[in-house]
């Protein structure tokens, strides 16, 4: 198991140096010359100047690529160009904020995902199955903004039992923190629910079909373990690789979520950063988020290798 | 030398209620501009504001920020020489009058308040002055270069006067120091931040910087060293960026601001709809317009050179091409009628405007017979360069329509915000949608923008007739013999139409109604001083 461990936190650096170049170039292909963007409106040429200078675009790529590496070892990352804060800062202000959000839209996505989908599955071709398969269809297919806006109308305009948008730190408020935690989760859960619902149900529906199921139910054990311990058990693989896949999707999703909700998260940074051509932000940021699909893989790997022994005695698996 | 204060700009008061040359009837109706400063309402100490800015503002340096949010928050923290007022006519902040301008007008003398603090107790001076200005003019990274690029010189003659030798007569140089050129900086924060000041900015004003989560809001505190302090009601600003025009007016309605900029032209309606809430209008001093690449071949601060393409080689086809559109019908389809329709980049009630300077309406017979006798195949190709925003799309999609018929083929091309403004100034385009928000002084609405070489002339123009006009009313302090100048140079500009004006935008600034004291003026800048919360 450490050898497992070991050999697939190899991969992983291998990994993040090839990032590191595309995440480079990357920026590069942006259109636009990143120092009058940065400039702004009312620059004058030599200001234009100024920046590229001070930012090092006026050296050969290979040089900037070094000094980009060299200081991101080093752990500098340098001053957000917009307002002028350092970077880390910003990472450490912004990342904690997304965490929170994915964290709990994960678990609304887990109760009501997983739930619907055993019910689904169990009641096969009756009312709650269309009831679930129904939700799932209207999550994948309704659009966060447009669910988000309807949310904020309803319980922020009209209801007035929450607040329409905006974030307090839970250290500083929690009660007040949930409050304005919860519109935003439901909705940033909402299309994760679905998709996880309908793979929980059709990994279910295939797993109650299964010679082992009929098997445990002619050994006379419960239902509530038939399904518990040996349908869900062996659908679980399924779900943890959904739940790996989808979980870049749910820092995706976060973007749209936190423009509408004004949730200071990264989602929202990563978009203001590209819009802004906010270089020392865009590295960070996107550094970041391939060394966090670095690490869900990894224990996704690890998740396939506790639920299924067979892929740990192979060394193979998922990659 | 008998020095002559510099009173004629102050004096001239610029008529709030006129209207832009766009008729708008059936259209809603937005109160006008007197209901924000003429609230009388009593206000309480204490609380705290929240205001929605539609955008993230750059660095709080005021040598460094280009945005509007930026002077937004800057109107509340950032004390400039000179303000406006809600005429606006510029009237002394920092400074105890108005300018003494030496006879040749190279000579400009500030007298200076006395006994005032910066927002960390130091005392500000001339020195802390001068320190300012000639980091505004001087440093590489500054863009107030252009702003103060006639200032050659700033000298101090003693702690509360401040003397500014300039290389030529420049009137306009009131109006600079009146805006972020003319923000003083608290010399010690300068000291320890360096170029990072606008981290953690410290000026005098009303209200101090307090902190900054990035892209997500600015708090700023009341201020224990404003020197007029008991004027000060609110004991706390945040300002909140929602950038969602949707989501701003909703954060409105359900109460968690209390003041939210920028309405989008959309949201107006329903936001005065609301019987808690209340709208006031203000800006206008600003323009939007579609460029027409006729010069710029090599980037916008180089020598022209040839534009191939139908538009940039014939007058007579963008001549044509204006004529199809309808600025009315633009401004109600696109805006709800709610912005000002004009073909001028000055506003209507501008004492510098003259009465000379009018309007065509659309005409399709004569824009199809020029398409005609120009001889050019059609239909005609152009390219429209637009931010993809949904509001620019659906006015590239109506120049679109309203061109066809005259016999242009426009084909709209949608780019990031910031990508229009590097392709407009590189020139990498053949026509583009941008605009301009306006500043006091007319100067500031042309010199940069049509003249040769003007580093935000992405037209490429460069025309003696539009150049030396301009050149020459920026020496002259008379308005009416500006007012003619600068008519002369715009005649000349709207038979070159290198930029077809289509409207003046105005400010619609959503309120709760608890909020008074709140001044909205020309320049969209809500000023907070004498806010609060209705007793």
């Amino acid at each position: 198991m450490v050898w497992f461990i070991l050999r697939r936190a190899g991969s992983a650096v291998i990994v993040l140096f090839l990032a590191s170049i595309l995440i480079f170039l990357g920026i590069r292909a942006l259109p636009g010359d990143p120092a009058v963007v940065m400039a702004g409106e009312e620059a004058s040429p030599a200001m234009v100047e100024a920046i590229r200078h001070e930012f090092g675009l006026d050296k050969p790529l290979l040089a900037q690529y070094v000094d980009y590496v060299g200081q991101t070892l080093s752990g500098n990352l340098g001053r957000s160009t917009q307002d002028q804060l350092p970077v880390a800062d910003i990472l450490a202000e912004r990342l904690p904020v997304t965490l929170e959000l994915s964290a709990l839209a994960l678990l609304v996505a887990i109760v009501v995902g997983l739930g619907a989908g055993i019910v689904a599955a169990m009641k096969r071709g009756r009312l709650p199955d269309y009831v679930a398969t129904g939700f799932g269809l209207a999550g994948l297919s309704v659009p966060h903004f447009w669910l988000g806006l309807l949310g904020i109308l309803l319980f922020a305009v009209t209801l007035r039992w929450l607040p329409a948008s905006g974030y307090v730190p839970f250290t500083q408020d929690p009660g007040q923190n949930l409050q304005r935690m919860i519109l935003p989760a439901l909705v940033l859960g909402t299309g994760f629910a679905a998709i996880l619902m309908r793979q929980t149900r059709s990994a279910m529906l295939g797993a109650l079909s299964a010679d082992y199921v009929r098997t445990a139910r002619s050994k006379g054990l419960s239902e509530a373990k038939v399904v518990g311990a040996h349908a869900l058990r062996n659908s679980l693989t399924t779900v943890v690789t959904v739940l790996g896949l989808q979980l870049g999707a749910l820092i995706s999703g976060a973007v749209v979520t936190e423009q509408i909700f004004v949730i200071p998260g990264f989602g929202k940074l990563t978009v203001d950063a590209v819009l802004t051509r906010n270089y020392p932000v865009i590295q960070a940021v996107v550094l970041i988020t391939v060394i966090g699909y670095v690490l869900v893989n990894l224990l996704v790997d690890i998740a396939y290798a506790f639920l299924n022994p067979r892929i740990r005695l192979s060394g193979g698996g998922h990659g | 030398m008998r020095p002559r204060l510099v009173l004629t700009l102050a004096v001239l008061p610029i008529a709030l209620t006129a209207c832009g040359g766009g008729g708008s009837s059936g259209t809603p109706v937005a109160p006008s501009v007197a209901d924000a400063s003429s609230d009388s309402r009593a206000v309480k100490s204490g609380g705290t504001l929240n205001i929605a800015l539609n955008a993230d503002p750059d660095a709080l340096d005021p040598s460094v920020s280009t945005t509007l949010v930026g002077r937004e928050v800057f109107a509340s923290m950032c004390e400039k020489l000179f303000d406006i007022d809600a005429k606006a006519a510029l009237v002394p902040q920092l400074a105890t009058a108005l300018p003494e301008v030496s006879a040749d007008g190279r000579e400009v003398t500030i007298k200076l308040r006395e006994g005032v603090k910066f927002n960390d107790g130091t005392a500000f001076d001339a020195e802390a002055v001068k320190k300012s200005l000639d980091r505004h003019r001087t440093w590489e990274k500054s863009a107030r270069q252009a702003d103060l690029a006639a200032v050659s010189k700033v000298s101090v003659v003693d702690p509360a006067t401040v003397k500014l030798t300039l290389a030529r007569a420049f009137t306009p140089l009131t109006a600079q120091l009146a805006d972020r050129a003319g923000m003083i900086m608290s010399p010690k924060a300068l000291e320890a931040a360096g170029d990072n000041f606008g981290a953690s900015p410290v000026c005098v004003g009303p209200f101090k910087f307090a902190s900054r989560t990035s892209g997500s809001q600015i708090v700023l505190d009341k201020a224990s060293d404003y020197y007029d302090a008991a004027k000060v009601k609110l004991d706390k600003l945040v300002y909140k960026i929602i950038v969602d025009p949707n989501v701003r007016a909703a954060n409105l309605k359900s109460g968690d601001v209390q003041v939210a900029d920028q309405l989008a032209t959309t949201t107006v309606k329903g936001v005065q709809a609301d019987p808690n809430l209340t709208v006031v209008s203000g800006g206008g001093l600003g323009y939007y317009g579609l460029t027409i690449n006729t010069g710029n071949a090599n980037g916008s601060t180089e020598k022209p050179g040839t534009v191939d393409t139908p538009l940039a080689k014939s007058p007579q086809l963008r001549e044509a091409f204006e004529l199809a559109l309808d600025r009315d019908q633009i401004n109600k389809t696109v805006y709800n009628g709610l912005y000002e329709a004009d073909c001028f980049p000055l506003p209507a009630d501008s004492p510098y405007r003259s009465p000379a300077l009018q309007c065509a309406k659309r005409d399709l017979a004569k824009a199809k017979q020029l398409v005609q006798a120009s001889g050019v195949p059609t239909p005609i190709p152009v390219t429209l360069t637009t931010p993809n925003d949904a509001t620019n799309q659906r006015l590239a999609q109506v120049i679109q329509q309203m061109t066809k018929e005259a016999g242009f083929t426009v084909t709209v091309q949608t780019a990031e915000f910031v990508s229009t403004l590097e392709q407009g100034k590189a020139g990498k385009f053949d026509t583009v949608l941008n605009g301009w928000s306006g500043r006091v002084d007319p100067d500031g609405n042309l010199s940069n923008l049509i003249t040769s070489r003007g580093s935000n002339n992405y037209s490429g123009m460069s025309d003696p007739g539009i150049d030396d006009p301009i050149k020459e009313a920026a020496a002259v302090t008379e308005p009416a013999q500006r007012a003619e100048l600068y008519a002369k140079a715009l005649q000349r500009a709207a038979e070159v139409r290198g930029v077809v004006y289509l409207y003046h935008n105005k400010y619609y600034l959503g309120m709760n109604k608890t909020v008074a004291g709140v001044q909205y003026f020309k320049d969209g800048l809500p000023r907070f001083v004498t806010a609060g919360f209705a007793a």
